[in-house]
């Protein structure tokens, strides 16, 4: 882990946590309803002032709370072309899967690549450090796996231009 | 599987069908680049005839197609083609080399019938090397080959080389930028000593090379990538090697989607292995749900389906 | 360019049938099988090999997940070292998508040769497919191959499409019950205007490799398997289903047929033993009819399923909407190979109608009423294309010209991603 990387994955793991203060919250705009507010925006006195923590210009985190709800989105490293379209796809791949990663969002807040919804439902149903835990290890990984999807790549793209011209010198 | 093969599967598993069991058939197949083939018996069941349509015929003949297949398949051409095809050859199943070897290499190349035609240009233009390099003269003409509706292969020979472009298209952003990268190790691939006598392989985006820079109707736009291999005599020395650089050379735009294909096919099994390791990590934050058993009256359980 | 046919595409458990729109067969039928390096038993302990740093080219890594083989070929290299055959179809569904796609991968570049991206393509799923399925199914063709369009058909349907082609049907219609039987596994399926009623389906475990078996017991029992190298004897067995087996109308009858006149109806296989090219022949006798009869009495073979096939079908019938019964009743449709049994349909046609009719007498006794029903229409249909008849049906319907607008193109799938598969348009029927 290189060594801005540790003091920016801190930030996050300790915002989120106090974040993550969530308690049950029913609608005031409709009766008997319960929407996370973050996402319903139907009264400003619940929503929370929005945060974003940046490591630099390409890689930040936006964290919107609300009293039932915390949106969380991630902006992810993206150097050139090929990263730009790997990363792409490794995330509309995760979100088609969204059904299963309970707490994914299906599409990100505009300008960033990926967001997670995390609702009260979720923090009582599951371990509160474990979720943050999930989600920082998520960053560390998406980065890295980028990094070597991109590796994988090239050596394949390699291996492929070698054969193929190989074949002529036989 | 990493290169692809020159010959038909569909034409040679037919015929080794057909050679040991005849019967009526009448099947259309496809090959790479919108070639179509129908192998029918219009009249008896041991004549079967197989026909052709490329896109590019016109070209082809243009380069000499016609003396190529003949000299492959001699008497088997008919000479009226059948409607809708460029070409159509007949077999007769009872003239077939009974010799278990002879017969195979026969029908190999049946299904070499594409790739022949496609030769047609590139044999040329050997030939042409042969005769600019004793004469002297400067060029030899610009052969146009549009195999495909947006892509072409451009062959022109030289004294001391015979030039191939391939004009391809991305249709899709990821397959061009997944294509750049391709095409790129093409160019880098060289510098291993071990292929150091390979093609020089050059790869210019958007601006086509200077060799065909005065065709008319060439597109300036993104999406369009130029490949240039350059072919020295030593690539077409003899027959064999110059058959086999042929087989070799016709199939690179296929050899290129096929494995910018593949790559994306493995990114998706990799990323199907990362979503499962993910799921992982989440699974251990969800708390274990107490499942105490409930029990009626009687001490019946209620279960849940 | 005028369009290139459309490539059918049926992945079955046991098989996959493969060819282009407009044919009348299938231009490859091979295993549905992969064989990959790796041991089999382990199968993603360290998920997609990852390749070490770029640069060397004599180990080609980085290319592993090329170096497999499908169908015939993975089933011959079963036997090398360091491969492991692996089946990625389990119960009509795919199991493996990591498998299957690189299964689709060779299929159209190595036996297919064609350009996916000029292609439209037909898949077929088994009926009660999840769409989520379906729409894994479309990310890994219109992302991985960028095909042009793509159309999932449910099996069962393109069965009763391939029905069209007999002389006996005159409307083209996509209501019926589709009894399709293959290697593992017989369903019956009521389909009501091209959807399946998926609450009535009923499965059999009887099938193809059951019926294979039961032959195979009855000639061990007879003693005529002695001469066979035990090896052989399963496809031995099989071939006597395949090219001697019929149905018979009534099985006392023709146990009596068979012994007066035992010359008559015995017959004889020669074979040759494959390795020490030993030649042997031996009788075929009873099991000529009583192959295909485990399906009729189902006791004769298995202990713990014993509902006769009529019954089965008029089960499911019954389980069906009332206003579409009789229209399931009058259009049996039999697909797969294990339904190819001369006279099978004859023989179902009437144990189905005895079934309907004694029903319709009860109810009519019951009731007391003068009146009286009209009664129903029974019918089952056979035709020559049973064999492959769900390639066979989407070859037809892919040929027809309303199949391009019942597809989904890359651009729709670009525009709405692949929940676009949940839904599809039935089309082709007259009615």
């Amino acid at each position: 882990m290189s060594n801005s990387l540790r003091p920016y994955l801190a930030v996050v793991r300790s915002t989120l946590t106090t974040a993550l203060t969530l308690e049950n919250f029913s609608s005031q705009v409709v009766e008997r309803h319960n929407k996370p507010e973050v996402e319903a925006r139907g009264s400003k006195e619940v929503l929370l002032n929005p945060l974003t923590i940046s490591r630099n210009e390409n890689e930040r985190v936006l964290i919107e709370s609300s009293v039932n709800s915390i949106r969380m989105s991630i902006k992810i490293k993206q150097a050139d072309e090929i990263e730009r379209i790997l990363c792409h796809k490794l995330t509309r791949f995760l979100m088609q899967r969204a059904e299963s990663f309970i707490v994914l969002r299906r599409k990100p807040v505009p300008g960033y690549d990926i967001s997670f919804l995390i609702t009260n439902v979720h923090a009582e149903t599951m371990l509160k450090h474990k979720v943050v835990d999930f989600i920082i290890q998520f960053m560390e990984e998406v980065d890295r796996e980028i990094s070597e999807m991109k590796l994988s790549l090239n050596a394949r793209a390699r291996t492929v231009a070698e054969s193929y011209l190989s074949a002529f010198t036989s | 599987m990493i290169l692809l093969e020159p010959h038909n599967v569909i034409i040679q598993t037919t015929l080794v069908d057909k050679v040991a069991k005849p019967s009526s058939l009448d099947i259309q197949f496809v090959d790479f680049d919108g070639v179509r083939f129908h192998l029918s018996t219009p009249e008896r069941k041991t004549l079967v005839q197989l026909s052709m349509n490329i896109r590019c015929w016109d070209e082809l003949v243009k380069y000499g197609a016609m003396e190529v297949l003949q000299r492959e398949y001699g008497s088997l051409i008919k000479s009226q083609a059948e409607a809708e095809y460029n070409v159509s050859l007949d077999i007769d199943l009872e003239q077939i080399p009974a010799d278990e070897e002879a017969r195979d290499n026969f029908i190999k190349s049946m299904s070499m019938f594409k790739r022949n035609a496609l030769a047609a240009p590139f044999e040329r233009a050997f030939r042409q090397q042969k005769e600019l390099e004793s004469s002297g003269q400067a060029q030899g003409e610009l052969m146009q080959v549009h195999y495909r509706d947006e892509e072409a292969i451009y062959i022109q020979a030289s004294p001391d080389r015979v030039t191939v472009i391939f004009s391809t298209v991305f249709r899709e952003e990821t397959d061009r930028i997944f294509g750049k990268v391709f095409l790129q190790e093409f160019v880098d691939a060289r510098r291993q000593p071990s292929i150091q006598n390979a093609p020089q392989v050059l790869y210019t985006n958007r601006d086509p090379p200077l060799e065909i820079r005065d065709v008319p109707g060439l597109r300036h736009t993104e999406d369009i990538g130029y490949v240039t291999f350059v072919l020295f005599p030593r690539h077409f020395a003899n027959a064999v090697i110059s058959s086999s650089t042929i087989s070799h050379i016709q199939l690179f735009r296929d050899y290129l989607h096929y494995h910018i294909k593949c790559s994306k096919a493995y990114m998706h099994s990799r990323m199907r292995h990362r979503v499962a390791e993910f799921q992982k990590v989440l699974n251990r934050a969800k708390t274990e749900v107490a499942t105490t058993e409930r029990k009626t009256v009687t001490g019946r359980t209620m279960a849940t389906r | 360019m005028s369009l290139l046919a459309p490539i059918i595409c049926d992945n079955g458990t046991g098989y996959s049938k493969i060819g282009f729109a407009g044919n009348s067969d299938p231009s490859f039928v091979f295993p549905t099988a992969i064989a990959t390096r790796g041991s089999a038993a382990q199968p993603t302990r360290a998920g997609p090999p990852i390749p070490s740093k770029p640069g060397n080219l004599a180990s080609k890594r980085g290319v592993e997940d090329l170096d497999f083989f499908i169908g015939d070929e993975a089933l011959a290299n079963a036997k090398t070292p360091g491969y492991a055959v692996q089946y990625p179809i389990r119960h009509g569904m795919i199991d493996n998508w990591d498998h299957m796609e690189r299964y689709w991968e060779q299929t159209i570049f190595k036996y297919l040769r064609a350009e996916p991206e000029d292609h439209y393509f037909l898949l077929t799923e088994p009926p009660l497919n999840p769409p989520e399925n379906r729409e894994q199914t479309a990310e890994i063709f219109f992302e991985s191959f960028n095909i042009k369009g793509l159309y999932i058909a449910v099996q069962a349907v393109l069965a009763l499409a391939a029905s069209w082609s007999s002389n006996r049907v005159t409307d083209r219609t996509l209501t019926g019950t589709v009894i399709d039987s293959g290697d593992g596994v017989t369903h019956v399926i009521p389909c009501a205007e091209g959807y399946v009623i998926g609450s009535a389906i009923k499965h059999i475990p009887i099938a193809g490799r059951d019926i294979s078996q039961f032959v195979l017991n009855l000639m061990r029992e007879r003693g005529e398997m002695a001469a066979v190298p035990a090896e052989d004897q399963l496809k031995i067995a099989g071939k006597v289903k395949e090219n001697y087996s019929y149905t018979c109308q009534d099985i006392v009858k023709e146990f009596r047929k068979y012994d007066a006149e035992p010359y008559k109806y015995f017959e004889r296989y020669d074979g040759e033993h494959s390795v020490t090219g030993r030649k042997y022949s031996i009788d075929i006798g009873y099991e000529r009819f009583l192959a295909p009869e485990i399906f009729f009495n189902p006791e004769i073979y298995s202990s713990d399923f014993l509902t006769p096939l009529p019954d089965i079908v008029d089960g499911v019938i019954q389980a069906s909407p009332i206003d579409v019964r009789r229209g399931l009743y009058k259009n049996i449709v039999l697909s797969g190979g294990s339904t190819m049994f001369q006279h099978f349909g004859q023989r179902l046609k009437r144990d189905l109608k005895q079934l309907v009719d004694r029903r319709l007498e009860a109810s009519a006794a019951s009731s007391g009423s003068v009146q009286k029903s009209s009664g129903v229409d029974v019918d089952v249909i056979s035709h020559k294309r049973q064999r492959y008849a769900v390639w066979f049906g989407g070859s037809l319907l892919a040929s027809l010209p309303e199949f391009y607008t019942s597809c989904h193109t890359k651009a729709q799938y670009d525009e709405i991603g692949p929940s676009i598969c949940r839904r599809y348009q039935i089309f082709g029927s007259a009615t």
